[in-house]
């Protein structure tokens, strides 16, 4: 009997021990903003440039430029989440029939960090480097007249993403902006001789400016240090010493693992294949078809990303163009033998390997790179990976490069532009060349154009990699623009008491179902 | 050579053969002895480097073991057991245990053969690996080395295989260690010896896949002999070769290739275990050294001994050879003194004896026939003197009983007894004169002579009793040899030798014939030959033909062939004599072309002739 009692008395203490941490939970974390803090931002880029003028369309680095662009630049108009065009540092604009000549108003009482006012002189010398060309912008009473030689009916998708931001260079030659923050740490960015706009610091701290027109934003300041390794970016969000990260594809699963909160963009990063000419073998369409054919998509993005990325099979992504599950061929390993069979012994590829080099950085690049080998192999077609380092000059002593594994970021939201961009650089870079596309493009001449270029496979589209971030969990109200831009401005940090049990601590998954379909 | 330096050298040679013998078998078989001991050495480095790769082996073994046990592995296969796992989530799953387990290689490969997770060569995840799953026994087997293909080529692996088991889900786990030059730091080795490893990953000789320690070795092309020597054999074995890297011997190095092969005996690398020859021929130098030396001594030892022994046994027998030589000589009474009663001392005790009883012999012989030419020169002297002493006592008597006679007829007996008287008495006196002659040879002066010459004006003398009027005729040929140089001799000496040769054939042709007279010259010498077509000599009469006052012929005194004999003798010369009976005799002369100290002297004037003496004493003989 006094044992029952006792059994008992346990299960009740044990079952009041399991409900006490449920009552002793504060209560949830208020929805309203607040004020304050360190946003604390870590990225793996080693190079960070605050010029547009030199941002490289497509690269990745410019990616991350354009992220700390926006936290002290402005555009003109800015794209919401339902894919509508929203006044910024325009108010209004207007066109004309043709869509050649665009009108924008300036919002007044607008001024740059330095206390300088927004002009339209000022918006005309930021952006006239940046237009392409057949492009001119002048002023226009209070505000700006963009004149094309060409129907423009995309330049608002052009000016609400990729680098047309509107900035100022200083005497200094320090940046000012009208952005919500400015930058304080280093004031003077170290400057690269190489690049003179890049910026190498291994620290960048952004300050909230209390003037800003678009409103002072929550977050007091923005640290951001750059270059550390992911797997310690990883840790330093896990022990609380960071509260922003980009996390690589692989990392993502681990990410996951350890409940750390992560953020994925729609896919914003193609991964590919480029045909140099320069090897004389490269350039047989049998070659190129059987290579492709070769190319096992589906098990690089589902095991080797781990379901982190897509297979790509077209050259702009479905959000993008609309149309790309309408494109692509899938893996033929049978075909790509038979292709390759015609081919004569002594091409490329059969007795002399073609060589492949990885020209985006990371040890995820490489593994793709030597899953392409593998891959091709099976077809028996001979390939070797070469470091990043070799030259890809065919007039140098080593053989030339015959194959390019590149990453291309999608800057525009412009699908003709981006097509453009990619073609231009694959034209320019492969020794080809360059072809307009014509203006104004609709949507089955897009179509058409980029199922040509996939059939002359001088590029060979791999994966579409979306962009994670790793958030931590006192962070608040993260969100991120259609043209790929965080909105820090609209970020608070929660105090750290109050995050344990807060809801947001979930994978989260940006939507802008007004931009991407 | 003398007997002495024969004696030496065989005493030499013997010695100096001795000693190279024992030099030699001694280098040898000392040096074959380091070689066994060197060889034995080896092998048991051999052995020990197998023992050390089996223990690699089961450490790799146990390391894939300890990976099929982690608790991570079996969370792994009960995942994967479940339907439709993500085997994705295990991509990174194999580094991460080669990390833990220290290990270079290491793969999950799904019951399927689909690789799931790899190490090594992560862009193969999904591939199958057939081979693995082949083989149904694989915890029970020990480590193999297996060609493992890399993002950047091939290497070499000592790998083992286990199998992780939850229900029917079978995972295997292939772990390995690279087989490169660390794996050779690893090894154990004495001091010295080095150990290279040969990855036989491609089809033909690859220099650069021979590393050591310290990676590819800069000589790999001359290991290229040997690494082809294994890959041509069916059945892989161990070949041992010496290789001499400088031109010093003390370079080289003997290497014990053995070969490594895989699960089906394939041809997968070479260890090559070198082991240096410096210490061994460094040993066999000093050995070879201290040979030398000793053998030099020896041979040092030898010659004295050597000599001290030939001069020891050659010294009797040259005593014994200059004996002889003295005995020679002529005297006959030549004593050696040599101690011992061995048989050198038998012999010159018999050589002394032989001395003695030969010069007592001599002496008795020497009287005997001095007794014999007296008796023979009184009987010759007696024929000579009776010959003219008759006529003179039948003269005296005729005078004796012509006293009786009337005057006129007294006279004329009387003057002819006189001339008869003279007559006799002059004859006489030539057979003394001709006598006293014989005894007074003079002795040879030396001179430039031109032999066809002399010869010729021997022959010139007797030429007008070759044609003489009432008897028959004696034909002369001459075969001179013109070329003939001059000689060193005495002329007149030489004239009167040929003198009597002549004469003895004019005497030897009664019923006339051919004198052939011929020259020729010799190495040293110059040959005359006297040949007459008479009726020939026996042997008897050849033996003696040279004796003193042996004749054949009626009033010969037996001088003649004697003076030329001793001409010939005076000049070092030979004579000799062949004859057939019937068919004529030939003389021949052999004369020295040159004597020591003779110089030229002018041609003397030709003689016209000899003198009347000359000839009635050649004419006599």
């Amino acid at each position: 009997m006094r044992f029952t009692k006792l059994l008992w008395l346990a299960a009740i203490s044990a079952a009041l021990l399991a409900l006490l941490p449920y009552y002793a939970t504060p209560a949830p974390a208020t929805k309203r903003p607040r004020y304050g803090g360190t946003l604390r931002v870590e990225l793996s880029a080693t190079t960070i440039s605050l010029d547009p003028r030199n941002w490289k369309p497509g690269s990745v680095a410019s990616a991350t430029n354009e992220k700390l662009a926006a936290l002290i630049y402005d555009r003109l108009v800015t794209l919401d989440d339902y894919g509508r065009f929203q006044p910024a540092l325009a108010t209004e604009w207007t066109h004309d029939a043709a869509a050649k000549n665009w009108q924008f108003k300036l919002r007044p009482g607008v001024k740059f960090s330095d206390g300088t006012p927004l002009s339209p002189k000022e918006v005309v010398a930021a952006l006239q480097p940046l237009l392409p060309a057949g492009m001119q912008i002048v002023t226009f009473e209070n505000g700006v007249q963009i004149r094309a030689a060409r129907p423009a009916p995309d330049l608002l998708e052009q000016l609400a993403s990729g680098r047309y931001f509107v900035y100022r260079i200083l005497p200094d030659n320090s940046y000012a902006g009208t952005g919500p923050f400015v930058l304080v740490e280093p004031a003077l960015p170290a400057i690269s001789e190489a690049n003179p706009s890049a910026v190498k610091p291994a620290h960048l701290k952004f300050r909230a400016r209390e003037d800003a027109w678009s409103a002072r934003a929550f977050l007091d300041a923005i640290a951001v240090t750059a270059g550390d390794p992911p797997l310690r970016q990883l840790l330093n969000i896990q022990v609380g010493r960071a509260d922003i990260i980009d996390i690589p594809p692989d990392l993502v699963r681990k990410a996951r693992q350890e409940n750390l909160r992560v953020w994925s963009s729609f896919p914003d990063t193609l991964l590919a294949l480029r045909l140099d000419n320069a090897p004389p073998g490269t350039a047989d369409p049998r070659f190129r078809e059987a290579l492709d054919f070769s190319l096992d998509r589906d098990t690089m993005a589902n095991v080797l990303l781990q379901r982190q990325a897509l297979p790509a099979l077209a050259l702009l992504p479905q959000w993008l163009s609309g149309y790309a599950f309408l494109l692509g061929s899938s893996m033929n390993l049978e075909q790509a033998k038979a292709l390759h069979a015609k081919l004569p012994a002594s091409s490329v590829g059969g007795s002399e390997p073609v060589r492949l080099r990885v020209d985006a950085v990371g040890d995820l690049m490489k593994l793709l790179g030597e899953r392409v080998a593998v891959n091709a192999r099976q077809a028996n077609i001979s390939v070797q990976i070469v470091p990043h380092s070799a030259p890809s000059s065919a007039n140098s002593n080593a053989a030339a490069i015959g194959l390019h594994l590149f990453a291309w970021h999608y800057d525009s939201l412009s699908p003709r532009v981006e097509l453009q961009t990619l073609a231009q650089h694959l034209y320019s870079e492969s020794g080809g060349e360059s072809e307009s596309i014509e203006e104004p493009l609709n949507p089955e001449k897009l179509f058409a154009q980029e199922q040509r270029l996939l059939e002359e496979r001088q590029i060979l589209p791999l994966l579409l990699l979306p962009e994670y971030i790793g958030i931590a969990s006192n962070v608040r109200n993260w969100s991120v623009e259609p043209s790929g831009a965080w909105r820090l401005a609209d970020v608070w940090l929660e105090p750290p008491e109050s995050t344990a049990s807060n809801p947001e601590n979930a994978t989260e998954r940006t939507t802008a179902p007004g931009v991407h379909p | 050579m003398s007997f002495r330096t024969k004696v030496f050298l065989i005493f030499l040679i013997t010695v100096l053969a001795s000693v190279s013998l024992v030099a030699y078998g001694v280098t040898y078989y000392t040096q074959r002895a380091f070689e066994q001991m060197d060889a034995a050495r080896t092998d048991a480095l051999v052995n020990q480097f197998k023992k050390e790769f089996a223990q690699r082996g089961e450490t790799v073994v146990q390391q894939v073991e300890n990976i099929t046990n982690a608790d991570v592995t079996v969370r792994m296969v009960l995942d994967l057991a479940r339907p439709n796992a993500d085997s994705s989530l295990y991509l990174h799953d194999a580094n991460g245990a080669a990390q833990t387990h220290n290990l270079d290689f290491v793969e999950f490969v799904n019951s399927d053969g689909a690789l799931i997770s790899s190490a090594q060569y992560p862009a193969r995840v999904g591939y199958k690996v057939d081979w693995v799953t082949s083989n149904k026994i694989w915890d029970s087997s020990g480590a193999f080395l297996k060609r493992e293909e890399l993002p950047d080529g091939v290497a070499l692996s000592l790998t083992a295989v286990r199998t992780a088991t939850v229900g029917e889900k079978v995972v295997y786990i292939i772990g390995g260690r690279r087989l490169d030059q660390n794996f050779l730091a690893s090894l154990v080795l004495p001091t010295g010896m080095r150990a290279l490893l040969y990855r036989n990953l491609e089809s033909s000789f690859v220099p650069t896949s021979l590393t050591d320690t310290a990676g590819p070795i800069p000589q790999a092309d001359q290991f290229q002999s040997l690494i082809e020597q294994i890959q041509k054999q069916s059945q892989p074995e161990m070949i041992v070769k010496t290789m001499q890297w400088t031109n010093d011997p003390a370079s080289a190095e003997t290497f014990h290739a053995m070969p490594l092969t895989g699960r089906h005996n394939e041809l997968l690398g070479v260890l090559l275990l070198g082991s240096p020859q410096r210490e061994l021929v460094q040993l066999r130098r000093q050995i070879l050294r201290t040979a030398g030396l000793v053998a030099l001594a020896a041979i040092c030892i030898g010659l004295l001994l050597s000599f001290w022994v030939s001069k020891r046994i050659t010294q009797p027998v040259e005593e014994l050879a200059n004996g002889a030589r003295d005995v020679a000589s002529g005297r006959w009474d030549t004593h050696i003194d040599v101690q011992g009663s061995d048989e050198v001392g038998q012999l010159a005790e018999a050589f002394n004896n032989m001395t003695f009883t030969l010069a007592s012999q001599k002496e008795k012989l020497v009287q005997t026939e001095r007794v014999a030419a007296w008796r023979e020169l009184a009987r010759r002297l007696a024929h000579e003197l009776r010959n003219p002493l008759f006529p003179l006592q039948i003269t005296v008597e005729n005078l004796q009983r012509a006293r009786q006679l009337a005057p006129a007829q007294f006279q004329e007996v009387f003057n002819e007894a006189t001339a008869t008287l003279k007559a006799e008495l002059a004859n006489l006196n030539s057979i003394v004169g001709r006598f006293s002659d014989f005894s007074k040879m003079p002795a040879p002066h030396f001179t430039r002579v031109n032999v066809n010459d002399a010869l010729r004006n021997a022959v010139r003398l007797f030429e007008p009793q070759f044609t003489a009027v009432g008897k028959p005729a004696i034909t002369t040929e001459y075969f001179l040899n013109e070329a003939l140089r001059e000689i060193d001799a005495d002329p007149d000496l030489l004239h009167r030798a040929f003198q009597n040769l002549v004469l003895n054939a004019l005497d030897a042709l009664p019923a006339g014939g051919t004198l052939t007279l011929r020259t020729s010259e010799r190495e040293d010498t110059v040959r005359i030959e006297v040949s007459d077509t008479g009726k020939g000599l026996t042997p008897e009469e050849c033996a003696r033909l040279f004796t003193p006052y042996y004749t054949t012929k009626q009033l010969g005194t037996g001088l003649g062939l004697a003076i030329v004999q001793s001409v010939v003798a005076d000049h070092l010369g030979t004579i000799s004599v062949s004859s057939e009976e019937g068919r004529g005799t030939t003389f021949r002369i052999d004369l020295p072309k040159r004597h020591d100290g003779v110089v030229p002297k002018p041609k003397p004037e030709a003689k016209p002739g000899v003198t009347e003496s000359e000839r009635a004493t050649a004419a006599s003989d």
